[in-house]
């Protein structure tokens, strides 16, 4: 058990399985949806029949990715809940983060960083551009799917535009998310707490120190 | 090439619906079991099977009602919605002016049959998940790359479509209105010279645009912001963000070990 000790339980089967069902159900959503919006793509695979299997794959990778909060409420209730209050809640401390991080990130100086919580600013930063954009791409996808024709041509419009807005912020902050979490050199232990639930204590302790604390103090 | 276009009269047709049957009969589309709307028009509306149809108006002028008459098809416009959303390139220009159609490119997403601002594309559904493929008037392409008129203008026994090339066509469609207006027509107008870059299906009206449906300045509205710069967009703001994740993981990686060691 002394291996056990050096090690904390930060995410639930549920929080795990809602991230990875949503990373596959991403992957296929922005490979298909880049053969219909980047030109070169569209025009050459996304054609004709192989346009309609596109787009066929695509409405089957959204269903997935609509599952995925409902069976994150279902799995997990409290740990939903409190993600949400821990994406809304936002202080000082989160000005301070934005100060401290390009020398921290680029030249691993962590000296003006202040304490993070459960997850830092930039993780609570790319959560909420998740749920925002997991909201309008449901909304204006399930209008695309069934509106046709249905609502009026200004919403089917917007729609189509904002789908695309929502690619456009998501893939940028996809790639970012992927380099912290998997690439970047400091945050090595990000990773495995997201596939086995157990995170170094030396790391939380490290890298979210105001949550190390509610940890130890029985908070959380 | 010259840009071709057709000038259609609306004071020298008589409903005759030649056009329609001629399109039905060209581009080998089958009859429609149909409604009666309680008026001349049959049928009521575009299909996937229905091309070209002629739409009935009763313009009340106080003493007289003025029985008016249009054959409602793609207007082929210059600077076209449906070509700047279609993803495919199904929908496309064609040098001689009109806006040609592959069927075998479409891939059935129905943005045509949203962004069109005189709703005429329409989606033949073949299911919910997504299969489908747009139709629409083709300006009998295969006719007019061969050199033939298109069917609708061949039919037309009355002169009220004409075909040829658009400066012709625009030169004989002003002779027209000031005919007409000299024959109490005051409100004759032609319609489309300059709309969406300017129309490859030109209109001589009796009555202004609205009498007849016709938007009186449509524009492509989202359509036209949405393919150039969104695009751009994409490619900007996603390849600039990579671009500064390699720089930060370039530098990330040397000194960070330089302060491990």
């Amino acid at each position: 058990m002394a291996e056990k000790r050096k090690e904390l339980y930060v995410f639930s089967v549920g929080q795990r399985f809602a991230h990875w069902l949503h990373t596959a159900a991403f992957v296929v959503l922005m490979i298909t949806g880049a053969m219909l919006y980047i030109p070169w793509f569209s025009q050459s695979i996304a054609r004709g029949d192989g346009g309609n299997m596109v787009r066929l794959v695509h409405r089957i990778g959204a269903i997935a990715f609509i599952l995925v909060p409902i069976l994150y409420v279902v799995l997990d209730l409290k740990g939903f809940l409190a993600d949400m209050k821990r994406i809304l809640t936002w202080s000082k401390e989160d000005l301070g983060w934005a100060k401290a991080a390009p020398a921290y990130y680029f030249m691993g100086d962590d000296k003006a960083m202040p304490p993070q919580d459960k997850f830092n600013t930039g993780q609570k930063l790319f959560y909420l551009v998740v749920a925002v954009c997991m909201i309008l791409f449901i909304v204006t996808g399930l209008v695309m799917w069934f509106g046709r024709g249905v609502v009026p041509v200004w919403m089917f419009q917007w729609s189509v535009f904002l789908h695309d807005l929502s690619t456009i912020a998501y893939a940028a902050f996809f790639l970012v998310h992927f380099m912290l979490s998997v690439v970047h050199p400091l945050m090595k232990g990000a990773l495995n707490g997201m596939i086995f639930g157990w995170m170094p204590e030396e790391y939380v302790k490290h890298h979210h120190a105001k949550y190390y604390q509610k940890l130890q103090s029985g908070k959380e | 090439m010259a840009v071709m276009a057709m000038l259609i009269d609306v004071s020298k047709c008589t409903a005759c619906r030649a056009c329609q049957v001629a399109c039905k009969a060209w581009n080998d589309l089958p009859g429609e079991i149909t409604v009666c709307a309680g008026c001349y028009d049959n049928p009521p509306d575009l299909s996937p099977d229905t091309w070209n149809r002629i739409a009935f108006w009763e313009i009340d002028e106080g003493e007289r009602l003025h029985w008016a008459f249009r054959p409602v098809r793609c207007m082929h416009c210059a600077d076209a919605p449906c070509v700047r959303v279609c993803p495919t390139g199904a929908l496309h220009k064609n040098p001689m002016g009109f806006t040609a159609y592959d069927e075998s490119l479409c891939n059935g997403c129905g943005y045509c049959t949203q962004f069109c601002p005189f709703d005429i594309p329409r989606l033949k559904d073949v299911n919910r998940w997504g299969q489908g493929k747009a139709t629409k008037c083709t300006f009998c392409q295969d006719r007019a790359t061969n050199g033939l008129v298109p069917a609708c203008a061949n039919a037309c026994h009355t002169g009220a479509i004409q075909y040829g090339t658009r400066l012709d066509m625009l030169t004989a469609g002003r002779e027209r209105v000031t005919v007409l207006q000299s024959r109490g027509y005051a409100e004759a107008n032609l319609y489309g010279e300059n709309i969406l870059g300017g129309l490859g299906m030109l209109y001589v009206l009796t009555h202004p645009p609205s009498a007849f449906d016709l938007p009186e300045n449509p524009s492509g509205g989202l359509a036209t912001a949405w393919q150039p710069w969104i695009q751009a967009l994409g490619g900007v703001a996603v390849g600039a963000t990579a671009l500064g994740l390699v720089l930060n993981w370039l530098i990330a990686r040397k000194s960070i070990k330089a302060e491990e060691a």
